[in-house]
């Protein structure tokens, strides 16, 4: 009812803002990343080279930082998914009345600032935190844990950040899960064990994907908790962007990152959309 | 519940409410921190102040810092509102070819991942001479902010019986009058759960907004990442607590007014 | 002088085209029907009055007024909806009162309107409720209060019964009948249910795959049915396979089974044409066993089934053709016996023929 040109009007708007400030600024990134940096003279003029990427690959350094953000997205994934499901489970088959104070329990810190509850981490498991403190106080250890500005602090972190996002696509999950092919299990004779591993775990597998690949990419493209809580010395892919385009000054070698992060993230979404709709196929 | 019907069992219920503590963990370790008297924690506390408050709502370079937060927050809120829900529209009824690869492109700022975005800005607006601009901030805030304002449009407008717009036109409505009458009514609880969104990833932004503020600006969060880098101060834990309040009373009044916890 | 008009209609999407070349001139006052079964067209033809379709072709008119290229809100039409469309964020008050808004009516002069309409669909006293408190017969009135409200030239309906039950539908005619008949107002009703059509319409215009097949009073579309597939969609019919044997001028003979004969007034294929045979139940008239044999085709009475005012009987021929014939219940062919020997007379008019896939299903 609406002409074309109506529509066209409408979104034209939106479309020219971001065409101009997201998707030229992100390909102009592609350029820089083809350039050789100088450290102290800034860009060498007329020089192109892949030189970047094939360091991303080639360098110890660069291929242990890549390592370690994968690893760490998988870790995270994997405890935002063991923490997340008995409680996405509570949520959606638990008593009603508790549903809705669960959910706003859930959501309020996600929508917490990062960096306040990052900042609560520290607060806690610094070596002059709450938990040490109160150790140290109870005479059960005499020297602090070191739980922060490491992996440990920095694992915790992640998990804490991420696991509401995790525990509300389990929720809708689980809710798709229809209730009668479980009550159909369970008067077969099935355990109550059993009618989770063989029912509810299979037929919630689609969003246990869609929330495992939300939070491995989430975690993989953090900036602030690893650089709050990781310490000076470990870096992964996003802090070591952040590094390099504003203290080394090496624009082209972090633009290079960039864009592999970026690829990561992508390839993952679109590998696990894939999946999605073969498992759509088939059932 | 009836018997046949599956429901937790008490490990179950009890690791779930033991998640819900870790999660509200460090929000309550803030909120001590704020009032504590000494700049370490100990339970119990050593004494309790008020002093951390006054000492932030005092300080210029906070003060200033909360208002360029609320600045961009409201602006980028308003500006994603208004260009989303345009947009949303205009795919909805399809007049606009390719509706799937334009809500695919409208969503891209939520897939790529923030730091890239961050610099990629960093060097356009330094190419541009944006850096450090209020209007280039406001925009990067609308382009990280707009992807939650474009779904809940679509969302709510999917919902929308397209009779009823219809029935308004045929009654004598303009296109404009019908979806402002009959339309936009319907929309607003979604609307308002987005804008919510919106307004908090722009409040709460740091991997974006950290590479374009400018020499004498900053905002709330970054102002505070930096801060954390040089130690645990309670004032920082004080403004902290003010944000979580904040977005405690939000949260309450969303959930009130627009029943938010149907659109998570 | 025509109220409504639409000259050559048609409406394509890329290649299928769903309305061709339908032209209709509605008098003042008149209560038109389009009948066919869904996919016909007739939802399309409606649309593209209202304006809410782009007509590919032809021309619509509002008394002298080109309308064909004007906006739905300037055609100064009441239009009412399947699903109502009520406003449900609006009272009923409200809603009936949006029309009236948008054409700048206020105050005093808005409120007696308001309560006018109402008053008409007998709601005087829902004013303040909300649509969603309303029983589905209530939404519908509120629709139609709402449609004529700002005294349109012409009233639209699309399908607007469907969705109630039966005894309510019945009511709903006969209401909707008499309002429009004391309002004196133009009105195209759209629907699939031929009893609505035929009780209610001043004319009717029965429409498969988007053409117009006769444009007729209720009486002649009934008794005088122009095509195969008006003969197939309204009434009762008898859809049996045959073949046409012969032709003799306008009509022939046709072949059932193998043994029976009969003679068609109007045919429309060549000989040997494999065709649906269509005979209205009401069409067979049931004879003695005597009389001489060339008359009528001789069978037995297999079933009897008394559905009020009807009785039928299902019939069969030699060769084991089966015919279903009709009856009153209260006259002389009421009482005959399963196992009864019988003669059916079929006029040569009452006997249509067509393709295979044109006969009209329900």
């Amino acid at each position: 009812m609406i002409s074309r040109r109506q529509g066209l009007l409408l979104i034209a708007p939106l479309g020219l803002v971001l065409a101009g400030f997201f998707l030229v600024p992100a390909l102009m990134l592609l350029p820089t990343s083809l350039r050789e940096y100088s450290p102290g003279t800034g860009f060498v003029p007329n020089v192109w080279t892949v030189e970047n990427y094939l360091r991303i690959i080639t360098d110890d350094y660069y291929r242990e930082v890549i390592w370690r953000t994968l690893g760490l997205g998988l870790f995270v994934t994997l405890a935002c998914l063991v923490m997340g499901y008995p409680l996405a489970y509570l949520i959606a088959r638990g008593p009603v009345r508790w549903q809705v104070p669960l959910i706003l329990l859930v959501v309020f810190p996600m929508l917490l600032n990062l960096v306040v509850r990052s900042f609560g981490w520290i607060a806690l498991l610094a070596n002059r935190g709450l938990v040490n403190n109160l150790l140290v106080d109870l005479g059960i250890i005499s020297t602090p844990l070191k739980l922060m500005f490491n992996l440990t602090g920095l694992m915790i972190g992640l998990t804490h950040i991420y696991l509401p996002f995790m525990v509300l696509m389990l929720v809708g999950a689980i809710r798709n899960v229809p209730r009668d092919v479980e009550a159909a299990a369970a008067t077969l004779g099935s355990s109550r064990l059993h009618v989770f591993t063989a029912v509810t775990l299979p037929l919630s597998a689609p969003g246990i994907l869609a929330g495992s690949i939300l939070v491995f990419v989430l975690t993989i493209s953090a900036l602030v908790t690893p650089r709050m809580l990781g310490g000076p010395t470990y870096k992964v892919m996003a802090t070591l962007i952040y590094d390099e385009f504003m203290q080394l000054l090496d624009w082209s070698s972090g633009s290079a990152l960039s864009f592999t992060l970026s690829a990561m993230a992508i390839g993952v979404i679109w590998l696990s959309s894939r999946i999605t709709r073969r498992w759509a196929g088939m059932a | 519940m009836s018997e046949t019907e599956t429901h937790p069992g008490r490990t179950t219920t009890i690791v779930a409410w033991l998640v819900v503590i870790f999660l509200q963990v460090p929000v309550l370790v803030v909120m001590l921190a704020a009032f504590s008297t000494t700049s370490y924690l100990t339970i119990p506390p050593q004494g309790w102040t008020l002093q951390w408050f006054g000492k932030v709502l005092s300080d210029p370079g906070y003060l200033s810092a909360i208002r360029m937060s609320l600045i961009l927050a409201f602006g980028s809120t308003i500006l994603s509102l208004l260009l989303g829900t345009a947009a949303a529209y205009a795919i909805h009824r399809k007049t606009v070819p390719g509706a799937e690869a334009i809500t695919a492109f409208l969503m891209a700022p939520l897939v790529l991942p923030s730091v890239v975005i961050g610099v990629a800005m960093l060097q356009f607006y330094s190419l541009t001479g944006l850096r450090g601009s209020l209007f280039g901030l406001m925009m990067a805030h609308v382009v990280i902010t707009v992807p939650y304002t474009v779904r809940a449009a679509l969302t709510g407008l999917a919902g929308v019986d397209i009779a009823l717009e219809e029935a308004a036109r045929v009654l004598g409505a303009s296109g404009f009058e019908a979806f402002r009458l009959v339309t936009l009514p319907l929309i607003k609880p979604g609307l308002v759960a987005g804008a919510l969104f919106a307004f908090i990833t722009s409040l709460d932004n740091v991997p974006v907004t950290i590479f374009l503020v400018g020499a004498n600006q900053t905002t709330l969060p970054v102002m505070i990442f930096s801060s954390v880098e040089m130690g645990i101060d309670p004032s920082v834990a004080a403004v902290s607590t003010l944000l979580i309040v904040a977005t405690g009373i939000i949260l309450v009044l969303a959930e009130r007014r627009a029943g938010f916890h149907r659109f998570v | 002088m025509s109220a409504l008009t639409f000259e050559g209609l048609g409406k394509s999407y890329g290649d299928i085209e769903v309305v061709r070349d339908v032209s209709l001139s509605i008098r003042e006052g008149e209560f038109v029907s389009l009948l066919g079964p869904s996919g016909c067209g007739k939802t399309t033809i409606l649309r593209m009055v209202a304006g809410l379709v782009a007509p590919t072709r032809g021309r619509i008119l509002i008394g002298t007024e080109d309308v064909t290229s004007l906006p739905p809100n300037r055609r100064g039409l009441g239009l009412v909806f399947q699903s109502y469309a009520l406003f449900p964020h609006l009272t009923v008050y409200e809603n009936v009162a949006f029309g009236l808004r948008r054409r700048g009516v206020t105050g005093a002069e808005l409120d007696r309107r308001v309560k006018e309409a109402l008053a008409l669909v007998r709601l005087d006293t829902y004013g303040q409720r909300s649509p969603r408190q309303l029983s589905g017969g209530q939404q519908q009135r509120v629709a139609i209060a709402r449609a004529l409200a700002p005294h349109p030239r012409v009233l639209l309906f699309d399908e607007p019964l469907s969705n109630l039950d039966a005894q309510l539908r019945d009511e709903m005619q006969i209401e909707l009948k008499r309002l429009q008949r004391n309002l004196g107002i133009t009105t195209l009703f759209v629907t699939h249910d031929q009893g609505e059509a035929l009780s209610m319409s001043d004319r009717v215009g029965v429409m498969a795959k988007g053409v117009m097949q006769q444009l007729a009073t209720p009486e002649d579309i009934y008794h005088r049915p122009a095509t195969g597939f008006v003969a197939g969609f309204i009434g009762k019919p008898n859809r049996l396979h045959g073949i046409i044997a012969s032709r003799d001028g306008a009509g022939g003979s046709l072949t059932l089974g193998e043994t029976i004969h009969l003679s068609a007034s109007r045919l429309e294929h060549p000989a040997g044409t494999p065709v649906d045979i269509i005979v209205r139940q009401e069409a067979i008239r049931l004879l003695g066993p005597n009389g001489p044999d060339s008359f009528g085709l001789p069978g037995e009475i297999v079933l009897r089934s008394f559905s009020g005012a009807r009785v039928q009987y299902v019939v069969r021929l030699a060769g084991g053709v089966e015919f279903v014939a009709e009856a009153a219940s209260n006259g002389p062919d009421a009482a005959l016996a399963p196992g009864a020997a019988v003669r059916l007379a079929i006029a040569p008019d009452q006997v249509f023929a067509t393709l295979r896939d044109e006969a009209g299903t329900p």
